[in-house]
C-alpha cells in the first residue's frame, strides 16, 4: 500500500489547476474586450482640454496598447504578457502593477491570515460544544448566534465597530495606520476591529459546519467502541469524533475562501483602510486603472485555484479511504 | 456468591422518546458465572442489547437511562456507580464486542492506533509494549502478518479480520466478562464459523466469562453454557442450554425451537412464530406474549406472570405452570 | 452566494407529486420551526412594506436643507451650527421629531422613506438575480446530467472555472467594466451566481435519473423533453426553493456591498447607497449608516431562517 498512484494524481490535478487557469484568463478577456471602455477613455478629457484632435489621439493611445489589432493577436499578448509576469503598469501609481502587488499584498494576508485563525478556533470549539450538547439552551443560543452572524453585512458591522469602539469610547483609532511595524504589539491592536469584522461571519459559518460535521459522527458506532474502552470522554469527542468531522469541515472552510473571506476582506481593507490588494482595487477602480482590477481578480481566483489544489491532496493524507484513480 | 462474576436484577432502562416512554429493558434478572458462556436469546427488539449496553452504560443518554435495578460487579453498583468509576471498569475488566465490525473500528485511525490507546489507558506498559502486546493479540487471533495490520486502517481489511481485530481489542487489557453483541450476526457463513472457533479457544485458553448476544439457537446451542431467552424487556426463562433445547417451558422458547431448520426432517416452509414483537411504548397487558401464544389463558391478558423455579438451574415466568 | 449551498443543501428528492396534500405535510413541517415562521413573517411584511409603503411616506428624493441631520424619534443630539450674524458656532440640541420618526439625512431627506423605497429596490435585485441565476443554474444542471458524454464535459468544467473565482471579486471587475447601472448589477450577479445551482442539480438529476419512475416513463415512450419537464424538473422542485430562498440573502448582500464601495447605482437609492453615504457622516449623523444596516440584517436573517426551516422540513436528515 504505496502512495504511487499518489504521483499520477498530482500530475492529473495540475494539468486540471492549468486547464482552469486558462479558462479564468480566457473569461477576463472576453470581459474586458466585450467591455464599452476603452483604455484610450481616461485621456479623453485632456486631450480635449489640450485641443488635440480627439480621433486621431484615441487612435494612437490604442495602436499603444494594441487595442486595434486583430483580436486573436491580441489575445495571444494578453495570455503571453501574464504568462511572463508581464502585468501591465499602473496609471494611477506610476509603477507595475507586479511592484504594486508585491509591495500591498501582506496587509491582505495578516489580516486574512489572524481572521481565518480566529475564526476557526473558536468557531471549532463552539461548533463541537454545541454538538455535544445538541438541544440544551446553550446549543440553541449558540445556533442563533451563527445565523446573526452569518447574517449581518460584515461591512456594517465594521461601521458598526468603528462608531461604538472608536468614535464612542475611542478605544481604537478609526483609521489602520500604516505606518506600523507589521510585528508589533501596536500594529496587532490596530487589528483588532479588522479581525472581528472579517471574523465574524466566518466563525459563525465554521461553528455551523462544526456542529453539522460532529452531529453526523457523534452516533456513530465507532464513538461506542471508543468508549466501551473507557476513553475519557475528551478523548472520544476530540479524537474519534473531531478526526472523522475534520475532513468535511475542511473541504468547506476551504470552499469559503473565495466566496465569504476574499470579499469580506476586500470591505474591511476598504473600511479601515488597510492598504491590502482590495484597497488597491479599490483605488483602481476610481483611478479607472484596468490593469490593476484585472490583476487582483487573477490573483484572488489563482489562490482560490492553488488552494483547492492543495486542499485535495492534503485529503489523501487525512482520509486513508480516499483514493483519486 | 463467589462463583458469581456479574449479577444484574432488576434492570430496568428506559428511553424517554418524544412520543413516549420506550422501556427498552423493564426488570431483567440473570447471573453470570465465573468461566461460563451465558448467551441472551431473542428476537431484535427484545432489549437484550440493551442490556449488555446497560452493564457498561453505553446507551445514548439522553434519551435513555437506567431507572431501576442493580449491576453488581466486584462489590460495585455498576448502575450507579460514577462515571469515573465506571471508565476504570470499561474496556479493562468488562469489555464488548460489537455487532458490525465495519461500523465499530474508527475508519480514520490505525487499527494499532485503536488497540495500543486502549492498552496504554488501562496498562502500565509503554508504547513499544504495548504495539508488541497488539501484535501478539492479533496473530493470537488468527490473523496473518500482525506487524503490517497495525498500519493498516479498518477498510483495508476484510469483514472477518475486522471482526477478529474487534475481538482482539476486547481482550486486550485482560478482562475478567466480554460482553459479545451478535458477533456473527453480520457476517457470511464460513466466517462465522471461524469466529465461532475462536470463542470456543477463547473459552479453553481464558478463564473468560462471556455474556453472548444472538437471536440463533443454532450458535447457543454451540456455544452457550446457559441461556437467558428474553421477551419483551424481560428474562422469560432462564436453564442450561441442554434444557432450553431439551425441555423448553416458556411457549415463547418452544417457538423459537421449532423455527430452527432441523434437516432430517423435510418440511415444506420453516415455521415461525406468528405475529410481530411489541411496541416497546404500549407492551400489552398481563404477559406480553400473550397475544403470539399459542397456550394463552384468560389470565394471560390480565396478569404478569410470576417467576416460576421448575427446577434448581431451570426458571421460567409463564402462567402454565402456577 | 450560492456556491456555499453546495455543501449546505443535501439530498432532497421527493417522489412526483403535485399534491396540495404534500405541500400541505411540508407546510406543517416548516410550521413547527418557529424562526421559520418569524422569517416568513418579517419577509411578508417587508414585501407589503415595499409594494404599498411608498405610497404613505414622505418623498424619498425631497430635500430639505431646513431638517437635515434629525436624528430619529426618542435621541436627542448636540449639533454645531454655523451662525452667520454673530459668525460664530453654536451648539443646539436636536431632537427627533414624528415628522421624521427615523431622522433624516445630510440632505434633509426622510429615513424611512428612503429605506422603505430601498426595500423595492433590495426585494427586486434579491428576486430578480436569483430567478436568473437559478435558472440558469437549473437549465445547465440538469442538461448536463441528462446529456451527458462532452456536454456534461464542458459545463462541468465552465461551472469549475466560474466557480473558481471569487465571487465578490469577479462581481467587481464585472461591474466595473460595465459600469454601475442597476441592470448590470443584477445581471452581474445572476450569471455568475448559478454554479452552485448547477452542481446540485446536476448531482440531483444524476440520482433521479436512474430511480424506477424515469426508467418507467421512458419505458413508455416518452419524449426528452417530457421526460426533463414532466418527471425531472418537477422532482427538484423542492430543492429549488431551498436554494433560492437561502440564495436571494447572498444577492440582497452583494448589491448591498456593491453599493457599499461605490459601484452602486447611484440613480436609485438601494439601502448599500443610503449606507454608503451614512458611513461619511458618523460623527453627525449615526443612525444614516445604522438604519439600513439593520435592515440589511433583519432581511438577510429572516431569508436565512426560512431558508433553513424549509430545508429541514423538505430533508429532515441534515443537520446544518
Amino acid at each position: 500500500m504505496g502512495k504511487s498512484w499518489l504521483r499520477g494524481y498530482i500530475t492529473k490535478r495540475l494539468i486540471y489547476a492549468v486547464i482552469i487557469a486558462w479558462g479564468i484568463l480566457t473569461v477576463t478577456f472576453i470581459l474586458v474586450r466585450v467591455g464599452p471602455t476603452s483604455p484610450a477613455d481616461r485621456y479623453l478629457a485632456n486631450i480635449a482640454a489640450g485641443g488635440h484632435d480627439v480621433t486621431q489621439a484615441v487612435a494612437a493611445i490604442e495602436a499603444r496598447y494594441g487595442v486595434d489589432k486583430p483580436i486573436l493577436v491580441q489575445y495571444a499578448d494578453y495570455m503571453g504578457n501574464l504568462f511572463q509576469g508581464n502585468w501591465g503598469w499602473s496609471f494611477s501609481t506610476s509603477m507595475p502593477v507586479t511592484e504594486l502587488i508585491k509591495t500591498h499584498w501582506i496587509y491582505s494576508f495578516q489580516l486574512i491570515l489572524l481572521s481565518s485563525l480566529f475564526a476557526a478556533f473558536l468557531g471549532i470549539l463552539i461548533g463541537i460544544y454545541s454538538a455535544v450538547k445538541q438541544y440544551t439552551k446553550a446549543d440553541y443560543t449558540f445556533t442563533f448566534f451563527s445565523f446573526v452572524g452569518i447574517s449581518i453585512p460584515n461591512f456594517w458591522l465594521g461601521i458598526m465597530l468603528i462608531l461604538i469602539f472608536s468614535v464612542k469610547l475611542g478605544l481604537f483609532k478609526t483609521y489602520y495606520d500604516t505606518t506600523l511595524p507589521l510585528f508589533s504589539i501596536d500594529n496587532l491592536k490596530a487589528l483588532v476591529l479588522p479581525v472581528i469584522t472579517l471574523g465574524t461571519g466566518m466563525l459563525a459559518g465554521y461553528v455551523r459546519y462544526t456542529r453539522s460535521a460532529m452531529l453526523d459522527n457523534l452516533r456513530k458506532a465507532f464513538v461506542t467502541t471508543a468508549r466501551a474502552k473507557g476513553l475519557p470522554e475528551r478523548t472520544v469527542i476530540g479524537k474519534h469524533v473531531f478526526r472523522n468531522a475534520l475532513l468535511p469541515l475542511i473541504t468547506i472552510i476551504m470552499f469559503d475562501l473565495g466566496s465569504i473571506v476574499f470579499g469580506g476582506a476586500y470591505l474591511t481593507e476598504i473600511i479601515f483602510g488597510i492598504p491590502g490588494l482590495g484597497q488597491v482595487s479599490f483605488n483602481a477602480i476610481f483611478a479607472n486603472d484596468y490593469p490593476v482590477v484585472i490583476a487582483v481578480t487573477l490573483i484572488g481566483t489563482f489562490i482560490v485555484l492553488l488552494v483547492n489544489l492543495i486542499t485535495d491532496i492534503t485529503y489523501t493524507y487525512l482520509d486513508p479511504r480516499i483514493r483519486y484513480d | 456468591m463467589d462463583n458469581v462474576s456479574l449479577k444484574v436484577s432488576n434492570l430496568r432502562t428506559h428511553f424517554l422518546t418524544r412520543r413516549g416512554i420506550v422501556k427498552a429493558v423493564d426488570g431483567v434478572d440473570f447471573e453470570l458465572r465465573r468461566g461460563e458462556c451465558l448467551c441472551l436469546v431473542g428476537e431484535s427488539g427484545c432489549g437484550k442489547t440493551v442490556t449488555a449496553l446497560s452493564i457498561l452504560r453505553l446507551f445514548d443518554s439522553p434519551p435513555g437511562k437506567i431507572v431501576g435495578g442493580q449491576i453488581s460487579y466486584d462489590g460495585l453498583d455498576l448502575a450507579k456507580c460514577s462515571l469515573r468509576q465506571l471508565r476504570q471498569i470499561r474496556g479493562k475488566d468488562i469489555a464488548i464486542v460489537f455487532q458490525e465490525a465495519q461500523s465499530a473500528l474508527n475508519p480514520v485511525l490505525t487499527i494499532g492506533d485503536q488497540i495500543i490507546e486502549q492498552i496504554k489507558l488501562h496498562l502500565p506498559l509503554d508504547y513499544s509494549m504495548a504495539r508488541d502486546r497488539t501484535i501478539s493479540l492479533l496473530s493470537e487471533m488468527g490473523i496473518p502478518s500482525a506487524k503490517r495490520v497495525l498500519s493498516y486502517y479498518p477498510h483495508q481489511l476484510s469483514g472477518g479480520m475486522k471482526q477478529r481485530v474487534l475481538i482482539a481489542m476486547s481482550l486486550s487489557c485482560d478482562p475478567q466478562i466480554l460482553i459479545a453483541d451478535e458477533p456473527t450476526t453480520a457476517v457470511d457463513v464460513t466466517i462465522k464459523a471461524q469466529i465461532l472457533d475462536i470463542f470456543h479457544e477463547l473459552k479453553a485458553s481464558r478463564q473468560l466469562s462471556t455474556i453472548f448476544i444472538t437471536h440463533d439457537l443454532a450458535v447457543v446451542a454451540e456455544i452457550g453454557d446457559r441461556a437467558v431467552i428474553m421477551y419483551g424487556g424481560k428474562d422469560v426463562e432462564t436453564a442450561p442450554v441442554s434444557e432450553i433445547i431439551n425441555n423448553p417451558k416458556h411457549p415463547y422458547t418452544s417457538g423459537l425451537i421449532e423455527c430452527l431448520p432441523d434437516v432430517s426432517k423435510t418440511a415444506d416452509r420453516l415455521a415461525s412464530i406468528p405475529g410481530t414483537t411489541p411496541n416497546p411504548i404500549e407492551m400489552p397487558k398481563g404477559c406480553a406474549f400473550h397475544p403470539r401464544c399459542p397456550k394463552a389463558m384468560k389470565i394471560c391478558k390480565q396478569q404478569e406472570p410470576p417467576e416460576i423455579i421448575t427446577s434448581k438451574e431451570h426458571k421460567v415466568s409463564c402462567h402454565l405452570y402456577t | 452566494m450560492t456556491e456555499r449551498l453546495r455543501d449546505i443543501v443535501r439530498r432532497i428528492s421527493r417522489p412526483p407529486s403535485n399534491s396540495t396534500r404534500l405541500i400541505n405535510y411540508y407546510w406543517q413541517r416548516t410550521r413547527r420551526n418557529k424562526l421559520a415562521i418569524f422569517g416568513l413573517t418579517f419577509i411578508i411584511f417587508l414585501v407589503l412594506l415595499a409594494v404599498v409603503g411608498p405610497f404613505f411616506t414622505l418623498d424619498p428624493t425631497l430635500v430639505d436643507f431646513e431638517n437635515k441631520n434629525l436624528p430619529p424619534v426618542g435621541f436627542t443630539i448636540e449639533q454645531s451650527v454655523y451662525n452667520t450674524e454673530t459668525d460664530d458656532f453654536i451648539t443646539t440640541k436636536v431632537s427627533g421629531t414624528w415628522n421624521h420618526p427615523l431622522g433624516t439625512d445630510s440632505k434633509g431627506r426622510d429615513m424611512l422613506a428612503m429605506l422603505i423605497s430601498g426595500a423595492r429596490v433590495s426585494m427586486l435585485v434579491g428576486l430578480i438575480a436569483t430567478g436568473i441565476a437559478i435558472i440558469l443554474g437549473t437549465i445547465i444542471g440538469v442538461l448536463s446530467a441528462y446529456l451527458g458524454g462532452w456536454v456534461d464535459n464542458v459545463l462541468m468544467r465552465l461551472t469549475d472555472i466560474m466557480m473558481t473565482f471569487p465571487f465578490f471579486i469577479l462581481l467587481v471587475l464585472i461591474v466595473f467594466i460595465f459600469g454601475p447601472s442597476l441592470v448590470i448589477i443584477v445581471l452581474a450577479i445572476g450569471l455568475t451566481g448559478w454554479t452552485g445551482t448547477a452542481r446540485l442539480l446536476r448531482s440531483e438529476a444524476l440520482s433521479l435519473r436512474t430511480r424506477e419512475f424515469i426508467t418507467a416513463a421512458k419505458a413508455m415512450g416518452a419524449s426528452d423533453n417530457r421526460v426533463i419537464f414532466r418527471h425531472l424538473i418537477p422532482n427538484v422542485i423542492s430543492l429549488i426553493i431551498v436554494i433560492a430562498t437561502l440564495a436571494i440573502p447572498g444577492v440582497i448582500l452583494a448589491e448591498a456591498a456593491l453599493s457599499f464601495i461605490g459601484l452602486g447605482d447611484p440613480t436609485v437609492p438601494s439601502w448599500g447607497i443610503i449606507l454608503e453615504a451614512g458611513q461619511n457622516s458618523l460623527r453627525t449623523a449615526w443612525w444614516v449608516a445604522v438604519e439600513p444596516g439593520i435592515m440589511i440584517f433583519l432581511t438577510v436573517l429572516a431569508f436565512n431562517f426560512l431558508g433553513d426551516g424549509l430545508r429541514d422540513a423538505f430533508d429532515p436528515k441534515s443537520n446544518i
